[in-house]
C-alpha cells in the first residue's frame, strides 16, 4: 500500500509541476466566468416568463455540463494515455521497476494519482458551476454532490480505459482510442433514445449494448437525473417528447451501477496484467 | 562475507585450471544445478545462470548461458554490441522473462520482491523523472526502497557527493546532461548499501574524470564487500577492476576466468643471451615455441610461472641473460582472437 502511496504522490507532483493544474485552473475560470455571464442572461431575460425561465436554466446547466463532461473525459484521456508509455520509451519505468515495488504497485499508484487529480477538477467546477448558477438564477439542482460524483466516474472510466491502453500502446494513439470511444459511447446513447421515443427495437439494442460495453453515456444520463428539477420532468411527460439526449427518464439502477463498478475492475486488473506481463 | 560454500560451487571457479590451448569454456554448470533455495542466503553465489535462454521472435539473444558470479568479486561481462549483455541483466532482474533456462540472484528466483532491496541498477538507456531535483530523485528511491525517513537527507548527500553531483543537487534531472544522468543512476544504484550491484554500461556517457570515478567506486564497492556486475564493451575498463570476467559473443559465454587466466597461457618472452652456441634453445622446446627475431629469442605459449625456470636454465647452460621481456598478449588482442575463434 506504501508504495502505491508513493507512486500516486509522485504522479501528482509531477502533474504539478508540469503545469497541468495551472492550466486546467485556467480552463475552468475561464468557462465557469462566461457561464455566468450566460445564465444572467437567462434568468433575467424579459421575454420569458417566470415558469419558462425556471425550465430554461436547468436546461441550460444540462447543456454546459455535458460541453464540461466531454472537456473532463478528454483531460481524462489526455492525462492518463501517456503515463505508461511514454515512461517505458524515455526509460523512465526501468529505473522504478527494478525497486522492490509490483509493477500492479505502480499501475495502481498511477491510477490513484490521475483519479485524485481528476476528482479535484471535477468537484471544482462542479462546486464553481452550482455556485454561480445559484447566485445568478437561485436554481440548485436536486442533488449537486452526485452530479459531481458521476461527472468524476463518467471520467475515471475514461482515465482507466486510456491507462490500460498505454500499457502497450503509444501515447498518441491510447489518447485516440479513449476520446473515440467516449464519443461512440456517447453516439450509442443517442441512438438508443431515439429508438425508445420511436420505439424502433435495434436502435434500443444499440443503446443499450453501448451502455453495457462502456458505460460513460449511462454515467452521463445519471448525472442529468440529479441535474432535473421536479419541473423539468414534469413538462418532459407533458409535451410527450420522448426522444431527447439531453433527458433522463430515471435513477440509474443498482445493477448497472454494479455492472459499472465491474467494469471498472476488470479494465483495471486488464491494465495490471497487461503491465505485468510487458518485456521492459 | 563468508566465503562461499564450495560444495554448492558449480565447477566453473576462481581457481579452476585450464588447458592451455583452448580458451576457457564453460563446462556443462548445469550439472551442478541450482542450490536448494534452503541455503543460508549468504552462502549462495550473487549470481548463478544455468542454460539461461532468450529469444526476441526469430533472434536468440541468450543462448544457454551457464556462469556463476560469487559473492564480493566485481565481474565483467565482456562482449561485442548486440552479445545479449543487456538482456542477460535484465532477465536477471525480472525485467524480462527468460525463454529457458533457470537463474538464482542472490539465492533467490528471478523477480524476487525482496531480493531486489538488495540490488542497485544502473540500467543503460534510461531517464530519471525530469521534473524532479536530483535530490528528490534519490529521496523517491529511498522511499521505494523502505530506507527510514529519517536517513533520507543523509543518503540523499552521501550517494550525491560519491557521484559529484552535490552542487546540482536541487536542479531539475531535465536539465541534467546524459553524463550527470550516469552519475545520478549511479548514485541511485549505490543506496542503501547493496550486495550486488549491476552496472551496464555505467560510463558510456562519461567524460575520463567520470570514468575514472566510477573505477574509484567500483573499488570501493570491492572493500566493502559487494558484488559488482559490469557490462560493458570497454577492455581497459575491464582490465582495471574486474576480478574476473566473462566473454560473451552471440549470447553465449566463450570464455570465463580471471584475466590472468584469460591471457596468461597466450604470453610470449622476449630473451637477450649471450654466450651460448648456434641453435642453443633447440633443447629447450618443452618451454614454449621458440623464434628468432633478430638479436632477440622468443619463446610462445609460455606458462608465466615457468619464466624463472627458463632464465635458471640458460644460466646453469653458462648463458649471459641480459634481458627477459615477459609480454602478455593485450586484452584486445585475445578478445579478437576469441571471437574469431567461433
Ligand atoms: N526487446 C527486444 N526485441 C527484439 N530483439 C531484442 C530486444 N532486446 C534485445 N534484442 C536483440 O538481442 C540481441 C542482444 O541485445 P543486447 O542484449 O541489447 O546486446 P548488448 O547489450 O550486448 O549490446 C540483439 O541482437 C538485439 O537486437
Ligand atoms: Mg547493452
Amino acid at each position: 500500500m506504501s508504495q502505491i502511496l508513493t507512486i500516486a504522490n509522485l504522479t501528482i507532483t509531477e502533474a504539478v509541476r508540469r503545469r497541468l493544474l495551472a492550466a486546467f485552473l485556467a480552463i475552468t475560470v475561464v468557462i465557469v466566468g462566461l457561464s455566468a455571464w450566460g445564465f444572467d442572461r437567462l434568468s433575467h431575460a424579459q421575454s420569458l416568463t417566470s415558469g419558462e425561465s425556471n425550465i430554461a436554466v436547468p436546461q441550460a446547466l444540462i447543456l454546459f455540463l455535458f460541453m464540461f463532461s466531454f472537456v473532463l473525459a478528454l483531460s481524462a484521456s489526455a492525462i492518463a494515455s501517456p503515463s505508461i508509455s511514454s515512461e517505458i520509451e524515455s526509460g523512465v519505468l526501468l529505473t522504478v521497476v527494478a525497486r522492490p515495488i509490483r509493477r500492479t504497485e505502480i499501475l495502481l499508484g498511477k491510477w490513484l494519482g490521475l483519479a485524485v487529480l481528476l476528482a479535484g477538477y471535477a468537484a471544482g467546477v462542479c462546486a464553481l458551476e452550482f455556485a454561480v448558477v445559484y447566485w445568478v438564477s437561485g436554481f440548485v439542482p436536486p442533488s449537486p454532490f452526485l452530479v459531481g460524483v458521476y461527472l468524476f466516474a463518467e471520467g475515471a472510466l475514461l482515465l482507466t480505459l486510456s491507462l490500460a491502453l498505454s500499457t502497450r500502446i503509444p501515447a498518441i494513439a491510447a489518447g485516440v482510442v479513449g476520446v473515440a470511444a467516449f464519443g461512440a459511447g456517447w453516439l450509442a446513447g443517442v441512438v438508443g433514445t431515439l429508438g425508445t421515443g420511436l420505439n424502433i427495437a435495434a436502435l434500443r439494442t444499440v443503446g443499450d449494448v453501448g451502455r453495457f460495453l462502456l458505460p460513460t453515456d449511462g454515467l452521463w444520463h445519471a448525472a442529468i437525473y440529479y441535474l432535473q428539477p421536479s419541473s423539468l420532468i414534469v413538462q418532459h411527460f407533458a409535451e410527450g417528447q420522448r426522444s431527447d439526449p439531453f433527458f433522463a427518464q430515471g435513477a440509474p439502477s443498482w445493477a448497472y451501477l454494479l455492472w459499472v463498478l465491474c467494469w471498472l475492475f476488470i479494465l483495471l486488473l486488464a491494465a495490471v496484467t497487461s503491465l505485468e506481463r510487458r518485456e521492459l | 562475507m563468508s566465503p562461499p560454500n564450495s560444495a554448492e560451487r558449480p565447477a566453473v571457479g576462481r581457481g579452476e585450471t585450464v588447458a592451455a590451448d583452448a580458451p576457457v569454456r564453460l563446462s556443462e554448470a548445469g550439472g551442478a544445478g541450482l542450490g536448494s533455495r534452503s541455503s543460508v542466503a549468504t552462502a549462495s553465489p550473487a549470481v548463478h545462470t544455468v542454460a539461461l535462454h532468450k529469444r526476441f521472435g526469430n533472434t536468440i539473444a541468450v543462448k544457454s548461458l551457464s556462469m556463476t558470479v560469487e559473492r564480493g568479486e566485481v565481474f565483467g561481462f565482456l562482449g561485442p554490441n548486440g552479445a545479449g549483455k543487456t538482456t542477460v541483466v535484465k532477465l536477471l532482474l525480472g525485467l524480462s522473462r527468460p525463454s529457458g533456462g533457470e537463474a538464482l540472484v542472490l539465492g533467490a528466483p528471478l523477480g524476487d520482491l525482496e531480493t531486489r532491496r538488495q540490488i542497485g541498477y544502473l540500467p543503460e538507456l534510461f531517464r530519471f523523472q525530469p521534473l524532479l531535483t536530483a535530490r528528490e530523485v534519490i529521496r523517491l528511491h529511498c522511499r521505494l526502497l523502505g530506507r527510514p525517513k529519517t536517513a533520507w537527507t543523509q543518503d540523499a548527500n552521501e550517494a550525491l557527493h560519491t557521484v559529484g553531483l552535490l552542487e546540482r543537487a536541487d536542479d531539475r534531472v531535465g536539465t541534467f546532461s546524459k553524463g550527470m544522468q550516469q552519475r545520478l543512476g549511479l548514485g541511485v544504484a549505490l543506496l542503501g548499501t547493496p550486495a550486488l550491484v549491476v552496472l551496464d554500461e555505467p560510463t558510456s556517457a562519461l567524460d575520463p574524470v567520470g570514468r575514472h570515478d566510477v573505477r574509484e567506486i567500483i573499488r570501493n564497492l570491492r572493500e566493502r564487500g559487494s558484488t559488482v556486475f559490469l557490462n560493458t564493451h570497454l577492455l581497459e575498463e575491464a582490465q582495471h577492476v574486474c576480478d574476473r570476467v566473462a566473454v560473451i559473443d552471440k549470447g553465449t559465454a566463450i570464455a570465463t576466468g580471471s584475466l590472468g587466466e584469460l591471457l596468461g597461457h597466450h604470453s610470449r618472452v622476449r630473451l637477450k643471451v649471450e654466450g651460448l652456441g648456434p641453435n642453443w634453445w633447440s633443447g629447450l622446446g618443452r618451454f614454449g615455441r621458440w623464434h628468432r627475431e633478430d638479436e632477440w629469442t622468443i619463446v610462445e605459449d609460455i606458462d608465466p610461472k615457468r619464466v624463472a625456470d627458463l632464465v635458471g636454465e640458460l644460466v646453469r647452460l653458462g648463458g649471459r641473460v641480459e634481458a627477459v621481456v615477459p609480454e602478455q598478449q593485450s586484452l584486445e588482442a585475445r578478445f579478437l582472437e576469441l571471437l574469431s575463434e567461433r
